[in-house]
C-alpha cells in the first residue's frame, strides 16, 4: 500500500503534468454546452464543424458581469507562461483550499467525540 | 458544461444557488462526519487533479470538445455523492472566481448539475452497475458515462426553463454531445479508481463486508 506522503506527491506530480500539458494540447472546439448554444443561435449544424469565427451569445438574459484575474486559464499578454502560472496557481489553490476546508471538517468531527 | 452568467435571469439563478446552498451544507456534514486527518491530503490531491483534468479539452468530433467532470470519480474514490458535491463546488468556485469559467450568478445551477446530479447519479449508478455486473471499474466507468450524459440533459432543461434553448433542439444537441464527452469521462474514471484503488487499497469500500463506505482507520481496523 502506498503512503500518503508518496500518493500526495505522485498525485499533485500527476495533476500539474496534465494542467500544463492541457496548455499545448487541449482542443480549441467550444465545449459540448458552447456547440449547443451555437447550434441554437444557428451558426453550427449538430454534427458539423464549428465555423471558425462563431462566438456564443452570452448576453442572454443581459445583467450580471464580472472581471476575473485570470480569464480563460492565462495571465493576460503573458503567453505561455501566462498559461502555466495560471495553471499552477488553480492546481495549488484547490489542493489548498480543500486540504484546509477538509481539515477543518475532519478537526470538527474529532472535537465533536470528546 | 458550466453555464455562463447570463444564460439564467438572476431570479431563477437564486432558486438554483438556495438548492445548491442547502447541499453544500450537507456535503460539510459529510466531510465533517467522514473524513479523517490521514485522508485530508489525498482528498486535497484529488481536488487538484479534478481541476487539472477540467482543463484538459479533448476533440469528441461534430466539432465539439469535451473534459472530465469528476463527479462520480469522487463519489465512487470516496463513498459518497456528497464527496463529489463537496469537490465540485470548491473546483467551480475556483474557477468561477480566479478563471472566468463558468459563471457567478450561475454557479449554483452549475453546482447542482455537475456536483450533486452528477455525484448521485455517479455514486448510485456505480453501485446499481456493481452489483449487476461486479466489475467495479467497468461499472464505475458506466456509472460515470451516465453522470456526465444525465447532467447535461438536467442543464438543457433548465436552460429552456431561462428561455436560453429551445427545448427539443437543446436537449438533442446536449445530449448528443455529452454522450460523446461521456465516454472520456468513463474512461478517465474507470482508469483513475482503478489505479487509486490499487495504491490505497484501504480507500476501497466496496470490498468490506459491511458493504457501506467505510472510511476511517479504526473501521478498517476493525474489518
Amino acid at each position: 500500500m502506498m503512503e500518503t506522503k508518496h500518493f500526495v506527491m505522485i498525485g499533485i506530480a500527476i495533476a500539474v503534468i496534465i494542467g500544463v500539458v492541457a496548455i499545448f494540447v487541449a482542443s480549441s472546439d467550444p465545449d459540448g454546452l458552447e456547440s449547443t448554444a451555437l447550434v441554437v443561435q444557428g451558426d453550427k449544424l449538430l454534427t458539423g464543424e464549428t465555423p471558425e469565427d462563431a462566438e456564443v451569445v452570452e448576453d442572454v438574459h443581459g445583467g450580471f458581469a464580472y472581471e476575473s484575474p485570470m480569464p480563460d486559464y492565462e495571465l493576460p499578454d503573458m503567453g505561455i507562461p501566462g498559461q502555466i502560472i495560471a495553471m499552477l496557481v488553480g492546481i495549488g489553490i484547490s489542493f489548498i483550499i480543500v486540504l484546509g476546508v477538509a481539515r477543518v471538517a475532519a478537526r470538527q468531527k474529532e472535537c465533536g467525540n470528546k | 458544461m458550466h453555464i455562463p452568467d447570463g444564460f439564467i435571469p438572476l431570479d431563477q439563478a437564486v432558486i438554483y444557488w438556495i438548492i445548491a446552498l442547502v447541499f453544500i451544507a450537507l456535503a460539510l456534514r459529510w466531510a465533517r462526519k467522514e473524513l479523517s486527518e490521514e485522508k485530508v491530503p489525498i482528498v486535497a490531491v484529488l481536488a487538484a487533479a479534478i481541476f487539472a483534468m477540467q482543463a484538459f479539452n479533448l476533440p469528441v468530433g461534430m466539432g465539439t470538445s469535451g473534459h472530465l467532470v469528476g463527479g462520480a470519480l469522487a463519489a465512487i474514490i470516496l463513498g459518497s455523492p456528497f464527496a463529489a458535491v463537496f469537490f465540485l463546488t470548491i473546483v467551480l468556485i475556483i474557477q468561477g472566481v480566479i478563471f472566468g469559467d463558468g459563471g457567478i450568478t450561475t454557479m449554483g445551477a452549475n453546482i447542482i448539475n455537475m456536483g450533486v446530479i452528477g455525484g448521485f447519479v455517479g455514486f448510485f449508478g456505480f453501485v446499481g452497475l456493481k452489483k449487476a455486473i461486479k466489475n467495479p471499474y467497468v461499472s464505475a466507468g458506466i456509472a460515470a458515462w451516465f453522470a456526465c450524459l444525465i447532467p447535461a440533459l438536467a442543464a438543457s432543461f433548465e436552460l429552456w426553463v431561462a428561455g436560453t434553448f429551445p427545448l427539443v433542439p437543446g436537449l438533442i444537441a446536449m445530449g448528443t454531445y455529452h454522450a460523446a464527452i461521456g465516454v472520456i469521462e468513463a474512461f478517465i474514471t474507470a482508469i483513475a479508481v482503478y489505479l487509486i484503488w490499487t495504491a490505497r487499497p484501504d480507500l476501497d469500500w466496496t470490498t468490506k463486508k459491511s458493504g457501506m463506505p467505510i472510511t476511517e482507520p479504526e473501521k478498517v481496523a476493525a474489518a
